[in-house]
């Protein structure tokens, strides 16, 4: 390479590290200007100009946010449901992925080709359908009212068959020799070869579940059994709403999420790039 | 150990019979090996015995028991899969237990027949090593003691040294040969390996286009070959073949080859007419006179303690001569030969085979 053209590359190179830089800043702008303002003061807030760091910070929002309002109860329903739901959702993938990728059985192909066919279906179609069931079934403002309809991720039973379809079968022809029952071969063997898919998978859909805001929001009425998410939307009182407070409440609601991120990116980015490579 | 029967099996894939009406049986204790190129049905038998492939038709006894109806584990053979299949999250000693486990033997018992296999095959220090941190011939012997552990009435060998390095596969083969004089059970051993099937074998069943071409003992198998495939496929380099016009009595044949030379042939054989004239390169052997006939080298391979001329005959016909180590014979030069005529074989165009001193093969 000549000395023009290296530094013509370096130039290029520059530059495009430059457009990314700001990219992540216009990004990360939101975020940091949500955490900013809950440690502002409300009159702060709503002043008609940019300031980017708090002129008299204050902790005061967070002391409501977390003792005059339910946000204990709100991280325990979020907890739970989000849990519920990533161990529900990867358990049930892991054994319909397996199904279908191992096992020979009647129907096999048309079962898969619907399972393909529910990925094309967005949630929002079906959620008056999931609101009727529930509510015939008296399970709105239930644990179980929030969890049931989230359980559908037709993604997470394609990863794993794609996952299982790559194991050699030489493997499970080994396994089956060893006289392992199909539930043994499933655990003892696919499961903790693929360990990595399952923790991928059971990350993000935690983060699924933990954000998902529509169906909580429209499956649960009464304060005690809302999830954060739709918990602060109720931080308000008789004189409306305090922007501070709200931002303080986001912030509090996306921390679990963000310790996640931070401890298990790289698993994260892995999920993301799965199922990002299945919705192609 | 038990003896296996195969009668009568049959198996299709969809409409295509990949083993067409297959008898054969195996005694307690021998060392059988499945030969034969790719294709040929081989590892398919081989499957179907250990019940990862169903028989459409015939029996499968094991031991006496009927056992095609049976899944793979209630069968008592162990398998040695070419890749190994080692459970690459399990060490050593749990990839070997997990099949005791599975069975629910009890602990002690298991950790009994995991540390007597370590014994028999050398690898007492492997036991806490995952498969990742061993080298190809150690991935081997663990499959194999994965194998032993199970005590089974017979051991199934796919290939099981076709991933490993020349000199791997030579030292493996000798202790292969050496586990099975030790623990003297039943084995069925599938190669296209001929060296492997020679070295190994009790018995060698030549498989070709998913029928059984002969059952022999390796000599039987390489001095008799029951038909023109056996005949080329043993052997390397495989045995020469020259086109042949044969005239006279019962008694006394004489063949003629391509370039006119003629051969007095000791074989009986029912009719005169055209057949293919079979000689191992070994009894081509390069002489000072033309005794047989002469042709012209092409290349000449000093193997040390031989020298193969690969020659061309006046007509043209291709044949590969043996000379002594020390041959001084050069490419371009003009090489005599004579046929060991105790070593003919003729194959007419039926398929039916003759050799030299016998009526019928």
């Amino acid at each position: 390479m000549t000395a023009d053209a290296a530094r013509r590359a370096n130039l290029v190179g520059a530059l495009i590290t430059i457009f990314t830089v700001i990219c992540a800043v216009v990004w990360c702008f939101p975020l940091y200007w949500g955490v900013i303002s809950s440690l502002k003061p409300e009159d702060e807030v709503v002043r008609p100009y940019i300031e980017l760091w708090p002129e008299t910070p204050t902790l005061r929002h967070y002391v409501f946010a977390l003792t005059e309002t339910q946000i204990g109860t709100w991280y325990i329903n979020s907890i739970v449901t989000a849990v519920g739901v990533t161990i529900l959702t990867v358990s049930s993938s892991m054994f319909a992925g397996y199904a279908i990728s191992q096992l020979r059985f009647p129907g096999r192909r048309p079962l898969w080709w619907l399972i393909l066919a529910s990925f094309m279906v967005p949630t929002q179609v079906l959620i008056i359908n999931h609101f009727v069931l529930m509510a015939n079934m008296g399970l709105l403002n239930t644990w179980a009212g929030i969890i049931l309809p989230q359980l559908i991720h037709p993604v997470a039973i394609i990863v794993y068959k794609q996952f299982f379809d790559q194991v050699p079968s030489d493997f499970r022809e080994a396994a089956v020799m060893d006289n392992a029952s199909e539930l043994a071969i499933l655990f003892k063997v696919y499961v903790p070869m693929n360990w990595g898919v399952t923790t991928a998978l059971s990350i993000v859909t935690f983060i699924w579940a933990w954000n998902a805001f529509l169906w909580p929001f429209l499956a649960v009425t009464k304060t005690e059994m809302m999830t954060i998410t739709v918990g602060i939307t109720q931080v308000w009182d008789a004189f409306g709403v305090y922007y501070a407070r709200q931002l303080t409440a986001a912030t509090l609601a996306g921390l679990p999420v963000a310790l996640v991120y931070l401890l298990f990116q790289r698993r994260v980015t892995q999920a993301i790039t799965l199922s990002a490579g299945i919705k192609g | 150990m038990a003896d296996i029967a195969l009668t009568n099996v049959s198996k299709s894939f969809g409409e295509v019979r990949v083993i067409d009406d297959l008898s054969l049986s195996v005694a307690a204790g021998e060392f059988v090996v499945f030969l034969g190129p790719s294709g040929s049905g081989k590892s398919t038998l081989l499957r179907m015995i250990a019940g990862l492939e169903t028989i459409d038709s015939g029996t499968l006894t094991i031991g006496g028991r009927q056992c095609q109806a049976l899944a793979p584990g209630q069968r008592n053979v162990a398998m040695v899969f070419q890749n190994y299949a080692l459970y690459p999250h399990m060490t050593v000693r749990d990839n070997m237990a997990f099949g005791l486990k599975n069975i629910h033997m009890a602990s002690d018992e298991i950790a009994r027949r995991v540390n007597e296999a370590a014994r028999i095959l050398e690898m007492e220090a492997l036991l806490d090593r995952r498969p990742s941190q061993l080298s190809g011939g150690q991935r081997q012997r663990v499959a194999i003691g994965r194998a032993i552990v199970k005590e089974p009435a017979a051991f199934l060998f796919d290939e099981p040294l076709s991933n490993l390095d020349a000199a791997l596969r030579v030292r493996t083969r000798v202790e292969l040969a050496e586990l099975h004089q030790r623990i003297r059970s039943t084995m069925i051993y599938v190669t296209h390996d001929q060296t492997e099937a020679m070295t190994l074998a009790d018995r060698i069943v030549v498989l070709n286009n998913c029928r059984i071409e002969q059952i022999g003992t390796p000599m039987e198998v390489y001095s008799n070959p029951a038909s023109r495939f056996v005949a080329g496929f043993i052997g390397s380099p495989a045995m020469n073949f020259l086109k042949v016009e044969l005239s006279g009595n019962d008694e006394a044949k004489l063949a003629r080859l391509g370039d006119g030379s003629k051969v007095d042939m000791n074989i009986r054989v029912p009719a005169s007419g055209s057949y293919e004239l079979g000689i191992r390169p070994e009894a081509v052997r390069v002489s000072e006179r033309a005794d047989t006939t002469s042709g012209k080298a092409t290349v000449v391979e000093h193997l040390g303690d031989r020298t193969l001329v690969y020659m061309q005959l006046a007509d043209g016909t291709p044949i590969i001569a043996q000379d002594g180590g020390r041959s001084q014979v050069s490419p371009g030069d003009v090489v005599n030969v004579s046929f060991d005529t105790s070593e003919l074989h003729l194959f007419d165009a039926d398929g039916k085979t003759y050799h030299a001193d016998r009526q019928d093969a």
